[in-house]
């Protein structure tokens, strides 16, 4: 019944299909059985508590983090790895790469590389696995840095940049590789409060283009505004999932009305 | 191509050399020690000229080779007058390069104390003497313990140098035997050996100071 | 004064060959030994568990015995495996040998010293192991570990003494021979601690611009 890899996906398959993972740390099961579609152009904020599996389920879509059974599809591959007769071995480095070709992720940290220019991030990967030309990638690169704004910076190393701008350099850097999937982990938690908005723009933008995108942050409000669904992750498991209106307004879920009144308690500055 | 009976045989010679090594350094250390207190000390007083002076110390030490020093202490006490044993000079070598190596280990740990501490002392009286002794030097050792405990290992290898000024200890005793068997090569992999066996001692001994000093 | 002028002219042309020698027995291990332990520390990172055990025994042998046994063992020791090397050869193999199991240790750290987020970035953007270290890795690393490095190349410009211990006529070797045949062993002994001295303080000059440039786009 798994697709195979050369079978061409119908409009309607979910881009990301994911079948009952989980993963243990030790003792601790950080990912319980969570099973989720996630159809093209689809934008998706995993929202929860800390502890509660939210990075871990978006790096085990990276394959960053092996899940330890169930199963990850990406674009109807197997992620990560290959049935095998009555089971399944694990993936090679270079069938996982092929699996995960498209999928981009932007990271918490940003994880820009310090010896290179905002040009020079964003051109790398073009260089060594696409294997374009240097001119040709270095075009590829502005044309990244002027769809986050960041053309002006494309000489300037990390190190001089704000946070707000290293964090679009590293999304214009994922942008470069032509994903159909992009993912984001906490995005904006590591960035001042003025340098968020910033952030927050570009990603609408790419929504507003039709991106696939799933968002593990906590900017409720960009979840409100942009999320097509919102998921409520709470110790390894959906609590609770729907539209935002739905979710946000009509708060059914015990457990996810404490976690919003919780960020309501912090976040909110105006008279209630 | 390996004559497993001279090497045999060579074991428990180096066995015994191998105090002298272990004393040669224990010693070396210990004078090391004291001499890194006042080299330390220098390094770190308020007075320029002091600093100037620690500074050159620990330039000088850490920059000559051992070698050379170890030479030039064999060489030039008995111009002075001064007509001491090899071992002697050795260890007078030994300790006032040691003094330089844990000098700087040393001011790592006499500055990883809050200066609150010192100030608190000043206040309450207490001698300037008394406040090495009493307050810096116990918790400088304790933030710098593995680190000691590695340099007398480094010391231990370093020690093999006396050998030249005709110390008996591993190296010279190997370097016996091979002129007597004619068989260098087991005789210098016995001396290896020796070397790995007092410097795993030393480890463990390390680790086991390094728990203590955690929990004081 | 005409003593010192004449022994200069006398020894001079010596004492020179001599300086020679120790800088190309230095520079020779740093470069072999650095090398060496380079490809040591990159081994570590993708071979398997007994190729890893190997070298771990390989790197703490040589970091538990003393230099000169070291030299002793492959310059006395050799010919019993047919190995007869000259002097000077036998010195600076056994010295980068000495060298690259502290250069091993340093690259080793210095691989896991690159934040893990910058090595997951290129793994996502789907880059091999091989360009991962080489344009991510090594350029972030050599930053970290360049204090550790000119470290190391000081300590073996300082070895580099032992070797007069094999015959070899490096710098010690002439000073000494020149200070027993003239009687006057401190004075040489002391022109030899001098040398030294400057051959230190220099490196550690060029070291430190070497840091400072090196450290130019350390985020941190």
């Amino acid at each position: 019944m798994t697709p195979t890899a050369t079978q061409p996906l119908s409009p309607d398959a979910p881009l990301i299909d994911i079948r009952g993972i989980s993963k243990h740390f030790g003792p601790n099961r950080v990912l319980d059985g969570i099973s989720l579609g996630v159809r093209r152009s689809e934008v998706i904020c995993i929202i929860g508590p800390s502890g509660s599996g939210k990075s871990t389920l978006l790096r085990s879509i990276a394959f960053l983090e092996k899940y330890d059974a169930g199963e990850i599809f990406i674009e109807g591959q197997l992620l990560g790895y290959v049935n095998q007769g009555q089971g399944r071995r694990d993936a090679t480095t270079a069938e996982i790469n092929r699996v995960r070709q498209h999928v981009g992720m932007v990271f918490q940290h940003f994880n820009l590389w310090p010896h290179m220019t905002a040009l020079g991030n964003v051109a790398e990967a073009l260089i060594r696995v696409k294997r374009l030309s240097r001119d040709e990638a270095r075009r590829k690169a502005m044309a990244m840095l002027e769809r986050v704004g960041l053309a002006a910076k494309a000489d300037a190393y990390p190190i001089r940049l704000s946070g707000g701008q290293q964090q679009r350099v590293a999304i214009a850097r994922a942008l470069a590789m032509e994903p159909h999937i992009m993912l984001f982990d906490e995005p904006t938690s590591a960035l001042d409060p003025e340098l968020v908005g910033e952030v927050l723009q570009v990603m609408k933008n790419l929504a507003h283009d039709g991106m696939t995108m799933m968002v593990v942050t906590h900017e409720m409000g960009f979840a409100a505004q942009v999320a097509d669904r919102v998921i409520f992750l709470d110790q390894g498991k959906i609590a609770a999932s729907g539209p935002p209106a739905t979710l946000f307004r009509d708060v059914q879920q015990e457990r996810l009305k404490q976690f919003l009144q919780n960020y309501l308690d912090r976040n909110a500055f105006w008279e209630r | 191509m390996f004559d497993a009976q001279s090497f045999l045989h060579a074991l428990p010679l180096l066995l015994r050399a191998a105090q002298m090594t272990v004393f040669v350094s224990a010693v070396g250390l210990l004078i090391g020690f004291l001499i890194a207190v006042a080299v330390v000390s220098a390094c770190l007083s308020p007075r320029p000229p002091m600093r100037r002076l620690g500074n050159l110390y620990t330039f000088v030490f850490r920059g000559v080779p051992l070698l050379v020093q170890l030479m030039l202490a064999y060489y030039f006490l008995p111009t002075l007058g001064i007509n001491v044993s090899p071992d002697v000079a050795a260890i007078a070598a030994v300790s006032l390069c040691e003094g330089a190596y844990l000098g700087e280990i040393l001011r790592g740990g006499f500055l990883g104390i809050p200066r609150g501490q010192i100030e608190a002392t000043q206040m309450l009286g207490i001698s300037r003497f008394a406040t090495l002794v009493h307050i810096e030097i116990p918790q400088a050792l304790k933030l710098t313990a593995p680190s000691l405990v590695n340099e007398m290992i480094l010391l231990v290898k370093a020690s093999s140098l006396i050998s030249v000024v005709g110390v008996a200890e591993i190296t010279r005793t190997a370097q016996n035997i091979a002129a007597s068997t004619f068989r260098p090569l087991e005789a210098y992999v016995a001396a290896g050996l020796m070397y790995m066996a007092v410097n795993g001692i030393l480890s463990v001994l390390g680790h086991y100071a390094e728990r203590h000093f955690e929990r004081a | 004064m005409t003593a010192s002028l004449s022994l200069i002219q006398q020894y001079g042309p010596q004492v020179l060959s001599g300086f020679g020698i120790t800088i190309v027995s230095w520079l020779g291990a740093v470069v072999l030994g650095m090398a060496l332990g380079f490809l040591i520390a990159v081994l570590q990172l993708f071979a398997g568990r007994w190729v890893r055990t190997v070298l771990r025994i390989y790197i703490e042998v040589l970091r538990t015995t003393p230099f000169l046994v070291q030299l002793f063992i492959l310059y006395y020791g050799g010919p019993n495996f047919g190995l007869s090397l000259q002097a000077l050869d036998a010195g600076i193999i056994a010295l980068a040998i000495y060298g690259s199991a502290y250069f091993a240790e340093v690259f080793r750290s210095g691989f896991t010293s690159v934040p893990r987020g910058h090595l997951e970035a290129a793994q996502c953007l789907g880059m091999s192991r091989l360009t991962t270290i080489w344009r991510v890795q090594l350029p972030q690393m050599l930053v970290i570990i360049t204090p550790s490095l000119v470290n190391l190349i000081i300590i073996l410009s300082k070895e580099t003494s032992v070797l007069s211990i094999v015959t070899v006529p490096e710098l010690t070797a002439i000073l000494t021979q020149i200070g027993s045949e003239q009687f006057i062993y401190v004075q040489t002994m002391l022109i030899l601690s001098v040398c030294y001295l400057l051959l230190v303080g220099v490196t550690q000059k060029l070291g430190s611009w070497a840091e400072a440039r090196a450290s130019r786009f350390l985020q941190h």
